[in-house]
């Protein structure tokens, strides 16, 4: 069996030549398809990527008790203290737990194109280094303590107008110098870094949006929790710095690609009537060989399955076709939605997705011409001129 | 041309199945190429009605909102014409996913946003019932209110004086929904949260949003509000508009070129489906061709039966993908989770157009290689069958 499935798929394909313009409808409508889809997904894809790079899981991040974002959260100077003595915190050098009191405060930008946006400017205390080590400055120098001072991320420079070391940013009390540029490989590099306890004095805050704790372990996060959730004087939420942040992709995420799964799937359905199309004018063209085949001898099965693989190998062909277009026009670009700055994604995982789709759209639009192929009246086709 | 309609028709029905299935699939990309460059028409109205007068104005920093007093200053400064305050309750329905948020406003509201559709009718509502709100038939539908129901949302940021952070409204109308506010809104009285509020709160905005008397200078007055307030303890950030409008984008994403390009790929699908039909079509029937030439034929008409055959799947495909996506667009809300805030396609001439034009364009590149080689046929012996 396997070998006659062998011997008429071989021949269809020496066939396909042929049927060039044909089969190429096919793969045009895959590739156009799965390139669209890609294209919009490398939006959603690469915010997602941006967010796990930031979660580190070796931390842990405090807010206060319901807080969904940064934002909604407020640690107070008291509560503060309580937080970095916990357990489970690991220790730096010079014996000081690694707990970074933090800020997170929206600051208005001008767009590389002229437009009006918003980005986040973090506030990091004595510790913040500590904490976060994935943080280089690849120009100019770190933000000193107590000064008025800021660094900029890579990203920021980029998509944002005057974020060069030595521009000036407009903050209270006036107007704040850069002078560093930072990497962290992750979404903050579309962010501001500046001192926590200088920038909530200019801003006449009081409260820390949230603490951000190294882990003495993996494994200490429950000891951590526990040890917060438990004293009477707290009321704040643990969540591993990974979990916070796959928990605000998902919510900034989700929409945009739902929009892209929309997009694809009606543009699927457009290309699986192509394919419908060209398959039964295929078999109709192939009518004489399919006939002399199965006058040889050759199964009915056989020759339903040449159908299904020419349609997969055209659809795959055009789904890599169309996600080579996604990749080399989209991947690694840097890019904006909302106030995050993140690089497009095009990834292995997505080029699968659609190599998946394609199959699916084969098999969906090869079934009933493969069924026409398989009950071809032999003797009727053969006749025919 | 009528006279070449039943050729035309017996050339489309001698393979029912290609026909059909071609125009499902031309259908199909219509479909899409009309939400997507419906979505445009609808961003091009949104910057259109921009009123040229109007500015918003927002807390620089923070984001937790400016002093009252900040308003009654910005109202005073020359070139004002009235001022709204506006605040809100952030929070959530029963639990933490379901994010809502109700406005709190005064009684400049339908001043500042009567264009919108805030009739001062529906103002009057809450000015009447402090503890009421008005909601939009969306917000009605998403939270399964009428009239007169309780309406109870929990807010973590805004605590009430006795320490409660559950807030409880009456709900006194359903309103229409407008363009503008692509989310729908629920709206209530600003006096009645205010004094609710604990003492340290209370007095405090959200934003502040006003009308120019002279929309020519609405620009100038923004930059003069933000510098009367650069030294402040509240700096502020003050946009027309216009301005905001203008960019025509979505939360950073650029629309016009993606759909342009989403709506082009799909055209492109089409054109490779459409020529290969007619090049079979022709191909199949080059004897009859043939035939009607040597009847007397010019290739002038033949070419118009050509196009025509190419044609009558893309208008009707154009036509019935605008008609699917008119009916697709008003979907879309209950697909997207509540606040993505996407506006709604709309099917506007332009689009119709645009459609009808793309359908012509796919017909003719599809019909051009066909029609090379009919005038250049050598009827001999494409009537002998040797080509």
């Amino acid at each position: 069996m396997l070998r006659q499935i062998w011997i008429v798929s071989a021949l269809n394909f020496k066939s396909l030549p042929g049927r060039f313009w044909q089969s190429m409808v096919i793969v045009v409508g895959l590739a156009a398809t799965i390139g669209v889809m890609l294209s919009m997904l490398s939006v959603s894809a690469g915010m997602r990527e941006g967010y796990a790079k930031a979660g580190d899981p070796g931390r842990a991040i405090v807010i206060s008790k319901g807080a969904e974002q940064e934002g909604q959260s407020a640690i107070t100077r008291a509560m503060a203290p309580l937080i970095a003595v916990a357990p489970g915190i690991a220790k730096d050098t010079d014996g000081k737990p690694l707990a970074d009191r933090t800020l997170n405060v929206g600051v208005p930008v001008l767009r590389a194109d002229g437009s009006k946006g918003f980005t986040s400017m973090r506030g990091f205390s004595d510790k913040g280094p500590g904490v976060r080590p994935e943080l280089k400055i690849v120009a100019g120098r770190m933000f000193q303590p107590g000064k008025r001072e800021i660094i900029a991320g890579v990203g920021a420079r980029i998509m944002f107008r005057h974020m060069q070391v030595g521009d000036k940013v407009i903050l209270p009390d006036g107007q704040w110098p850069i002078v560093g540029i930072f990497s962290t490989g992750d979404q903050l590099e579309g962010q501001l870094i500046g001192d926590t306890e200088t920038l909530l004095t200019t801003l006449h805050k009081t409260n820390y949006n949230s603490v951000l704790v190294r882990l003495s372990s993996l494994d200490s996060l429950t000891t951590l929790k526990r040890a917060l959730t438990t004293n009477p004087a707290l009321s704040v939420d643990v969540m591993r710095h990974s979990d916070w942040y796959a928990r605000l992709a998902d919510q900034q995420t989700f929409a945009l690609a739902l929009l892209g799964y929309i997009v694809g799937t009606v543009m699927a359905i457009g290309a699986l009537f192509g394919c419908l199309n060209t398959l039964y004018s295929a078999v109709s063209t192939r009518g004489r060989e399919i006939a002399t085949l199965r006058a040889l001898g050759y199964g009915a099965f056989p020759v339903a399955v040449s159908v299904i693989l020419e349609a997969i190998l055209l659809s795959v062909a055009g789904a890599l076709i169309g996600a080579g277009i996604a990749w080399a026009l989209y991947d690694g670009k840097l890019d904006l939605f909302g106030n995050t700055i993140f690089h497009l994604s095009v990834s292995p995982k997505q080029i699968e997705l659609g190599v998946i789709w394609a199959i699916a759209v084969a098999l969906l639009g090869g079934l009933l011409p493969s069924i026409r192929a398989a009950r071809l009246p032999v003797v009727d086709a053969l006749r025919a001129t | 041309m009528m006279r070449y309609l039943p050729l035309i028709w017996s050339a489309l029905t001698r393979k029912p199945a290609r026909a059909v299935l071609t125009l499902l699939s031309v259908t199909v990309a219509f479909t899409l190429f009309g939400l997507m460059i419906g979505l445009n028409a609808t961003f091009d109205e949104m910057a259109a009605r921009a009123r040229a007068d109007r500015i918003f104005t927002n807390a620089r920093f923070g984001g937790n909102g400016m002093p009252i007093a900040v308003a009654h200053q910005i109202a005073a400064i020359p070139g004002v014409k009235v001022v709204t305050a506006v605040s809100g309750i952030p929070g959530y329905v029963q639990d933490p996913k379901n994010q809502v948020f109700v406005l709190m406003m005064d009684e400049n509201l339908p001043k500042v946003f009567g264009d919108w559709g805030v009739t001062e009718e529906l103002w009057d509502v809450v000015r009447k019932d402090r503890t009421g709100i008005v909601m939009s038939q969306s917000q009605a539908d998403r939270w399964h209110k009428k009239v007169g129901d309780t309406f109870t949302m929990i807010s973590k940021q805004m605590k009430r004086a006795d320490g409660g952070s559950a807030w409880t409204f009456k709900v006194l109308a359903i309103g229409p929904d407008f363009q503008q506010v692509t989310n729908g809104y629920i709206f209530g009285n600003y006096d009645y949260i205010d004094k609710a509020r604990p003492l340290a709160d209370q007095g405090k905005i959200g934003e502040a949003d006003l009308l120019a008397n002279d929309p020519a200078t609405s620009a100038e007055l923004a930059a003069r509000i933000d510098r009367a307030f650069a030294n402040s303890a509240t700096p502020l950030v003050t946009i027309t508009e216009k301005l905001a409008r203008a960019g025509g984008d979505f939360a950073g994403l650029p629309i016009k070129p993606i759909t342009r390009g989403i709506a082009l790929a799909g055209m492109f699908m089409v054109l490779f489906l459409t020529g290969n039909g007619i090049a079979e079509s022709v191909r199949e029937r080059f004897a009859e061709f043939a035939t009607l030439k040597t009847l007397g034929f010019s290739d002038r008409s033949v070419t118009v039966m050509v196009v025509l055959e190419a044609a009558l799947p893309c208008v009707l495909g154009a036509a019935l993908g605008v008609g699917i996506a008119a009916v697709l667009a008003r979907q879309i809300p209950k697909l997207m989770p509540p606040g993505f805030g996407l506006p709604l396609p709309t099917m506007s001439p332009m689009v119709v157009l645009w459609a009808a034009i793309s359908a012509f364009v796919v017909a003719l590149f599809s019909a051009a290689l066909p029609i090379l080689r009919l005038t250049r046929m050598d009827i001999a012996s494409a009537l002998s069958g040797r080509t």
